[in-house]
């Protein structure tokens, strides 16, 4: 197939691009044999281009209250919003809430969270089986971690097994997690990493994104998804041309375009 | 507040008895203590502050943790639920949003407990609402705390999530004016709640009528800028209104030149998958109801498109998407065409191979692809060439019952295409013979399904039906003939008819000494005429080309014949008299004998007292099949010109027959017209014979 085609079927579905436009435009006007040269595009072009480019500061101040009130930097947006006069689409208070579970699960204390989700809205639990199934894994975990057998077993028998028969899938985790009692050195047996912290997170992070979604606020904060377009796009077009691209997001400095 | 901790197990029993004694705690209680706790802690006693009961403010904080505590064991657990249930803590729990004087705390605990206890339990809602649970909280959404109206609202919509919860009858005006106040309230819970409502009741013309005509699609669509849970309960609850109601949707599509309608449209495209999913089931809905203000080909495009993508999302809306496609494409062979041409055989079949069959979703893509396969040739030979051709003969064999009905249903209609047929690829023991198991299935739906498949899989057998004669088919259709259920009865004798289409005389003859001919005069008089239809057209089958046939009609003292006669004369169903006089046109197409067994069933033998015969009233039939069908048994008695013709026609002349044919000279019908006339000449060929297949639906 010809390569110029193939380019530009991938570039058409980035129209709403300039900049990726423009430069198809350059490619499209080279020999076929030349299509390993891409257009150059220097540094000082490119900063004048970034200039006629406007973003509005309300967007901006949207976007970073929405990633502390996502990630729930509870006191950093109640700050922000006195000092920039943004409002946050939640109520903050929730947010406090919704780290104290949060950090309850990350600390083991998982029937403390428990309590608290139902506390902050009781049909989160109710209509979420595979998260209540994964806080009452979780707390069977931390009794397994502490050493407490007797009563793993006795929580595994009352609490967990009939989990497990209503799901397979849940019977299979709970066998898993089960079997950590049969070996004397749990943290290197098969399912050891259950008792890692990671584990931990996983579930706290479930715990978080249920109560985010209950409070019909989305799970994910969304400064990450702009940052993975950006790298995606820079792929795109670097196939095309050399431009002042950034590599280090931290500080978001321009390189000189290799060419 | 008690600290909680994550020890459980052994010590609970000691814990809660230890620390009961000194500080009012509930936390690891076992049930039985904590059910009997709540029990005294309310009622008329405590409140007096006497007796063992605890009153006061100690009383009510004991109260509100028991009533915590139950909350936090019932909620997401099914077990626990149905113990509390069984221990009577439904009652107690509910009184507690009685008491006049309660405190918010207490409100709020109580309602959580009762709205978790209608949750996914239909015994707990029962119980719920056999308390009264829900007039009490109806009555405190009025209340000044704002936290113990979030608490009733959410319980309340738990309550309307069940199917245990009776109709909110908005027909009444005081009801209306409550729902309408609930929708124009700021709190968010709230106007949820009154969605939930709406799609829970909302689902008789008048209801919905009722709903438009106060204005409710209005508010509903002015909710839409709230939070997604509020949008998408409004989404739902508008569905309810418009569905299977042209009046109420082009009303609504027409509403302010289309704004509201385009307001839905915007939905399709945001950003929560789940709010894609609703908006598209409203707009066919709206689609379904009136199709006359939904003719933009281009929205229809864009849902199957949408639909096709929501399939890759997780959980619930990636379940429901396929179903949702299957609902937009039905019966639209133009739909059905788009959404092929979009390559949705490829993406569906590509999203079952790469996901386990256990899954829901393996179920609703199973019925989409059946769908795509119902009209289109190309979807059926696309799906019929690809991989997922194999997964749908191991689908046949799996565990649950709903891919084992899925998969035949994509059989069934894919064995709709003769080219597929003959090719071999469906005709075969790999298919036919899982298939042929499925009928001794113990689910009656899988029964239903498998016979559906294998109707339309006889159709185009013809020179492979050994295959399925010898496969112990007939054996078990028979049996299923004589099941209590009439779709397995229709579907049997449907696939029996079939199977007779254009079978050689031997192997009609297996046939029928299976089913014998006492079962098939049964059939004929079965209790439900569609049954009576198919077996009549077995008959017919079965009589097409083989004279020998006409013996099992006229075996054990006619037998069949009278059953036949009975229905004629009884004047059951049209499609039942239609099918009834072509065998007879069937039969007198044979010789004298023939001829006469017909003639004793049209004319009645009783000279004397001159009976008008049937065959006059289906002359003057409006169903013009039946005047076509009459016509033919007719022609057939009295050709050829002969001198027992001859007697045959005055007999005929006598009971007012001949002179009904001849004043049927300008029928409207071409058909009949036709017929006539052929019958006036006297000049033809050999009387036609009928036999006929018909695929399933």
């Amino acid at each position: 197939m010809n390569p110029f085609v193939w380019r530009r079927g991938k570039a058409e579905k980035l129209l709403s691009l300039p900049v990726l436009e423009e430069c198809f435009c350059a490619c499209r006007q080279l020999p076929a044999s030349m299509a390993s040269s891409k257009k150059v595009v220097t540094r000082d072009e490119w900063e004048r281009k970034l200039r006629d480019v406007k973003i509005r500061k309300e967007d901006m101040n949207r976007l970073v209250m929405n990633f502390l009130v996502t990630e729930g930097f509870v006191d950093a947006a109640d700050k922000f919003r006195i000092e920039s006069g943004t409002q946050p689409d939640i109520d903050l208070a929730t947010i406090t809430d919704r780290m104290e579970v949060k950090k309850a699960v990350q600390s083991g204390n998982v029937q403390e969270a428990i309590e608290k989700i139902n506390d902050l809205n009781p049909t989160i639990l109710d209509t979420n089986p595979q998260l209540y199934f994964h806080l009452q894994q979780q707390k069977l975990i931390e009794l397994i971690r502490v050493g407490k057998i007797n009563e793993a077993l006795e929580f595994a028998q009352e609490e967990l097994a009939p989990r497990g028969e209503e799901n397979q899938a849940f019977l299979e985790e709970i066998e898993k997690t089960v079997a950590l009692l049969v070996f004397e050195d749990v943290k290197n047996c098969p399912y050891g990493e259950l008792l890692d912290v990671s584990q931990r997170l996983k579930t706290a992070s479930e715990v978080n994104a249920a109560i985010l979604t209950s409070q019909s606020h989305e799970k994910d904060p969304k400064l990450p998804s702009l940052l993975k377009m950006l790298i995606w796009t820079q792929n795109q077009l670097h196939e095309k041309a050399a431009y002042p691209r950034i590599s280090n997001f931290s500080t978001a400095a321009l390189e000189d375009p290799a060419i | 507040m008690p600290a909680a901790t994550a020890s459980g197990g052994g010590a609970r029993a000691e814990e809660a008895a230890a620390s009961s004694s000194s500080a009012p705690s509930c936390v690891g209680m076992r049930p039985e203590e904590l059910a009997a706790r709540l029990a005294a802690a309310g009622g008329p006693g405590a409140a007096a502050g006497d007796g063992g009961g605890a009153g006061g403010e100690e009383g009510e904080q004991e109260r509100v943790l028991a009533l915590r505590e139950i909350k936090n064991q019932i909620i997401g657990n099914r077990t626990k639920k149905l113990l509390y249930l069984r221990l009577g803590a439904v009652p107690a729990v509910v009184a507690a949003l009685a008491e006049p004087g309660a405190s918010p705390a207490a409100l709020v605990q109580a309602a959580a407990a009762a709205g978790s206890f209608a949750c996914g339990v239909d015994d707990g809602a029962r119980a719920v609402l056999d308390a009264g649970a829900a007039g009490h909280l109806t009555r405190l959404l009025a209340h000044p705390d704002e936290k113990v109206v979030d608490a009733c609202a959410r319980a309340l919509r738990m309550i309307y999530q069940s199917k245990q919860a009776p109709k909110f009858d908005v027909n009444n005006e005081k009801n209306m004016d409550f729902l309408l106040s609930l929708l124009d309230s700021k709190n968010e819970n709230v106007t949820e709640l009154a969605a939930n409502i709406i799609s829970h009741s909302c689902d008789s013309n008048t209801e919905q009528l009722a709903l438009c005509g106060a204005g409710v699609p209005q508010k509903l669509v002015g909710l839409f800028g709230g939070s997604m849970n509020l949008r998408d309960a409004c989404l739902d609850s508008m569905t309810a209104i418009i569905r299977d109601n042209c009046d109420v949707a082009s009303r609504f599509a027409s509403m302010d030149h289309g704004k509201y309608f385009r307001s839905i449209v915007g939905l399709i495209h945001d950003r929560s998958p789940r709010t894609r999913l609703l908006s598209c089931l409203c707009l066919i809905a709206l689609g379904h109801a009136s199709p006359c203000h939904f003719p933009d080909r281009q929205i229809k495009t864009k849902l199957i498109l949408v639909l096709l993508e929501l399939i890759e999302e997780p959980g619930n809306v990636g379940d429901e998407a396929p179903l949702a496609l299957t609902t937009l494409i039905k019966d639209s062979v133009e739909l059905q065409k788009q959404a092929f041409s979009t390559n949705a055989v490829v993406k569906l079949s590509n999203h079952l191979l790469a996901n386990s069959l256990e899954t829901r979703r393996a179920v609703t893509i199973l019925f989409a692809l059946a769908e795509l396969c119902s009209k289109q040739e190309e979807s059926r030979s696309q799906l019929m060439s690809g991989q997922v051709s194999t997964l749908i003969l191991d689908a046949l064999k799996h565990d649950c019952a709903d891919i084992r009905v899925a998969a035949c249903s994509c059989l069934k209609n894919i064995s709709r295409s003769s080219k597929v047929l003959s090719a071999g690829r469906i005709s075969c023991d790999t298919v036919i013979a899982p298939l042929v198991q499925l009928l001794y299935d113990s689910s009656t739906s899988v029964q239903i399904a498998a016979l559906g498949a294998i109707c339309n899989i006889a159709v185009n057998l013809t020179p492979r039906k050994s295959v399925l004669l010898h496969s112990g088919v007939v054996s078990q259709l028979v049996n299923l003939s004589k099941s209590m259920d009439p779709t397995l009865r229709l579907k049997s004798v449907w696939a029996l008819r079939n199977i007779m289409f254009l079978l050689n005389p031997k192997d009609k003859d297996f046939i029928l000494k299976e089913l014998t001919v006492s079962t098939l005069s049964s059939l004929i008089c079965d209790s439900e005429h569609f049954v009576q239809e198919q077996t009549l057209a077995l008959v017919q089958n079965l009589l097409d080309g083989h004279v020998d046939s006409v013996n099992y009609v006229i075996a054990e003292d006619g037998m069949v014949l009278n059953a036949i006669s009975r229905q004629l004369n009884s004047a059951s169903a049209p499609g039942v008299c239609v099918q009834g006089m072509l065998v007879l046109a069937n039969m007198a197409a044979g010789d004298e004998l023939n001829k006469e067994a017909v003639m004793d069933v049209i004319v009645p033998h009783q000279a004397d007292r001159i009976k008008s015969s049937f065959v006059v009233n289906f002359l003057q039939s409006k169903d013009k099949q039946l005047r076509v069908a009459t016509l033919w048994c007719i022609l057939n008695l009295i050709y050829p010109k002969c001198d027992t013709s001859s007697t045959r026609v005055t007999r005929l002349q006598n009971v007012g027959v001949i002179s009904q044919v001849k004043g049927m000279m300008n029928d409207p019908c071409l058909d009949c017209k036709n017929t006539r006339q052929r019958l006036a000449k006297e000049k033809l060929g050999k009387g036609a014979l009928h036999r006929d297949v018909c695929r399933e639906p």
